[in-house]
């Protein structure tokens, strides 16, 4: 079990392992992992009876899914049945995170919980002024998160008492990068932003044109991230400056996928792209057919990623190697391991496709 | 009844009213349609209508502004809408002060709810820029940010739009409903009753939000066309965008819209509290609407229309339709040619002289009919305004 949602980078987790957005805060999604041919068969599908915005996450045999109907669920993957659910204030939007023997995830009504992943019974809980939708994430034993009340917020892992807060010009939804020293966040006034994990002070913010929604990913010293003003871009995570920026044909709410050559990212007119990580240089980009929102998981040579539907292309061509109509989500990830994807999407179902 | 009142309009009396004189039903040379059916309407105590509901302080006033720098490479801009927005509010008040015009319809002590359209988002939707503005405008009047409401019907269009992220920190953000389904959203006291098609499920719901949640409502809808009304403007997006349960009033190729649309939008306490239109028209679908993505539909206008009167709105909009897509070789929305209809969703979404239904644009007349407008372009007042 990883007792941090932040590997050091390029560490990718152990192949059954998934427990933040995007696998790790690395947001390596499924690296190392063999390629999935077209699923067969669902291996269990469960009906959750409220729609998924969320992705799941995966340690151990144990999936967590958060719905709308504000319940966590625990699900055990070997008979897709449900282990435990917890009942949260409000509707979850957010993607859970685990730490240890906790699953933290945030709600609409302003909390962000800590539940025991054994039992599904609550170690603590922290209020915000706004909803949550962002994945908290944790290193070094502190917990980061986001709130629509417009600030960025630091609580100790084991206990949930705050360390610092700051305020934002925006509302957060992105889901903060946390590196050894930084946390590399978006907003909704359109700035990146970076700010000193220990004490939440702001280090640069750097202006988009719009806000906003995509959560960021770091390869070396390079920031990636989309913003609603269309653009993807590449920042130096050291001062904030841009490295290159690509338009994209709508906004962007997808979050980036990136190795040391490529970024894969989605965009709202319907496409999605590979970019050079160096250049920002256009590799390939495919029509997914509907808006993609979600973000993209990458495992060799194949990216995997849900529109109304999930998909699986070809990481160097683009070129479309399998789709199946489940899985539909304007929020979500699916999870790649052990053979099996995992996907839930608007309508609630959550998948395990083999 | 407790305190609420039992109201039955049925259709008997309203359909006579709408068959004479009036092409919201007529009937074609080459298709006949069916008549609808008698809607039974539930609704709170009438008590005194206000005199800022539909058609409200200026019926039959449409102000339409127009400017090329609104919108480009299909980004909004925000400055641009709000010089928009205050020349516009000024034109349909006759106020010298932007604050004055939007104390017109709006009081500190109001919870304000803004009702967009995020169906077709993110290609065609009610503009996050624009919203940004209406929200700043009602600040500026002295309503608490947190009595102001960003609301729909569809959590999942209003996620697609992103609006939560774009709206300033405060401002409320809510879905009716967060899945097709749910039901929790609306009040079970308020609704309108029907059988369309031998549906089981007759009732459409009033969202509670407009029942009670919300003291006014400022209707931000956009311009498109929508195979099954003609036009999607006003009326449908705050008549179709409160009640539950709509999609089954048209089945391909037949389509009950009308009279459904003005039904709706005439029960109270919606007709009431809905005091003011803002129309996005930033971008117009012509075809497609509302929920296609094809850009090849959707072009770059540059408009915005306000106007207290829903049914004089739209009366332009569809103008404003007709004409592009007469410009563009399209057929009229009025058009009931059995050739044109398709059941293939790819060639409606790719193919201007195909359609899904049988349009029925005769629902803004038929609003007009049930008092909640204007609908005769000669007594319409029109008002445009060229900017940039």
């Amino acid at each position: 079990m990883s007792n941090e949602t932040t590997p050091a980078a390029g560490a990718a987790t152990a192949d059954n392992e998934w427990i933040t957005l995007l696998c790790d805060n690395g947001r390596t999604g499924g690296q190392g992992a063999p390629p999935l041919e077209a699923p067969s068969r669902a291996r269990w599908q469960l009906r959750l009876g409220s729609s998924v915005r969320s992705a799941p996450v995966l340690d151990h045999g144990i999936l967590y899914v958060n719905s709308l109907a504000g319940n966590l669920h625990a699900v055990n993957v070997e008979t897709g049945r449900l282990e435990w659910k917890f009942q949260a204030a409000g509707q979850i939007h957010s993607t859970p995170s685990l730490y240890k023997n906790k699953a933290l995830f945030g709600c609409d009504s302003g909390m962000v919980y800590a539940v025991n992943r054994e039992t599904g019974a609550k170690f603590w809980e922290f209020h915000t002024k706004g909803e949550v939708w962002v994945s908290p994430v944790v290193r070094n034993g502190v917990v980061f998160f986001g709130s629509a009340d417009g600030h960025m917020y630091a609580a100790d892992a084991e206990s949930g008492k705050l360390r610092w807060t700051e305020q934002l010009a925006g509302r957060v939804y992105s889901t903060a990068y946390a590196a050894e020293k930084n946390l590399y966040v978006g907003c909704g006034d359109g700035h990146v932003h970076s700010l000193d994990a220990a004490t939440g002070k702001i280090l640069w913010s750097t202006a988009t044109g719009n806000g906003i929604d995509s959560s960021p990913a770091l390869v070396g010293d390079t920031l990636l991230i989309g913003s609603e003003d269309f653009f993807v871009y590449a920042l130096d995570a050291r001062n904030g400056a841009v490295r290159w920026r690509y338009e994209t044909g709508l906004g962007i709410s997808s979050s980036p996928a990136a190795t040391v050559d490529t970024v894969y990212i989605g965009s709202k007119d319907g496409f999605v792209y590979a970019l050079g990580t160096k250049a920002g240089e256009l590799k390939w980009k495919t029509r997914a057919g509907e808006v993609v929102t979600s973000p993209p998981v990458f495992s060799e040579g194949v990216v995997y990623i849900q529109s109304f539907g999930t998909m699986a292309l070809d990481g160097t061509t683009g070129k479309l190697i399998w789709r199946a109509g489940l899985g539909g989500s304007v929020q979500g990830a699916p999870v790649v391991a052990e053979g099996v994807i995992y996907v839930a999407g608007n309508g609630g179902e959550v998948y395990a496709l083999e | 009844m407790d305190r609420r009142t039992f109201v039955k309009r049925t259709c008997v009396g309203s359909a006579v009213l709408f068959l004479s004189g009036t092409d919201a039903l007529a009937y074609d040379d080459e298709v006949q349609l069916p008549l609808p059916p008698p809607i039974d309407v539930r609704e709170a105590p009438l008590g005194k209508r206000s005199p800022l509901g539909m058609p409200g302080l200026y019926p039959g006033r449409v102000v339409e502004l127009s400017d090329a720098r609104s919108i480009a490479g299909n980004r909004v801009s925000q400055p641009v809408v709000r010089q928009m927005l205050e020349q516009g509010m000024k034109e349909l008040t006759g106020e010298s002060s932007v604050r004055a015009a939007w104390a017109k319809f709006v009081e500190p002590r109001d919870v304000v709810g803004i009702k967009i359209n995020p169906s077709g988002a993110p290609a065609c939707c009610s503009s996050p820029e624009l919203v940004r503005e209406i929200v700043s405008a009602v600040e500026s009047v002295g309503v608490p940010t947190e009595n102001i409401v960003v609301y729909d019907r569809f959590g999942y269009e209003m996620d697609i739009g992103s609006y939560q992220l774009l709206m300033p920190p405060g401002i409320r953000v809510v879905s009716v409903q967060g899945d097709r389904l749910d039901a929790a959203g609306y009040d079970a006291n308020v609704y309108c009753q029907a059988v369309f098609f031998g549906e089981w499920e007759t009732r459409s719901y009033m969202a509670s939000i407009v029942a009670g949640g919300v003291d006014k409502i400022i209707n931000v809808p956009t311009l498109k066309d929508h195979s099954a009304s003609g036009v999607t403007g006003s009326l449908k997006n705050i008549g179709y965008g409160t009640f539950n349960n709509v999609a089954r009033s048209h089945r391909a190729p037949y389509s009950f819209t009308n009279p459904l649309i003005g039904v709706m939008c005439s029960v109270e306490p919606l007709r009431s509290k809905a005091v003011l239109n803002i129309m996005d028209g930033t971008r117009m679908v012509w075809h497609g609407g509302p929920l296609t993505q094809n850009q090849d539909f959707i072009y770059q206008a540059g408009i915005l229309m306000l106007s207290t009167d829903p049914v004089a709105m739209d009366t332009i909009e569809l103008e404003i339709i007709e004409k592009k897509r007469r410009d563009e070789g399209a057929p009229s929305v009025w058009e009931r040619n059995q050739k044109s209809i398709t059941s293939n969703n790819g060639e409606f979404y790719h193919d201007a002289t195909k359609n899904l239904y049988y349009r029925q644009p005769g629902h803004i007349a038929a609003a007009g009919k049930l008092g909640l407008g204007v609908s005769d372009l000669k007594q319409i007042d029109h008002r445009e305004v060229r900017m940039g």
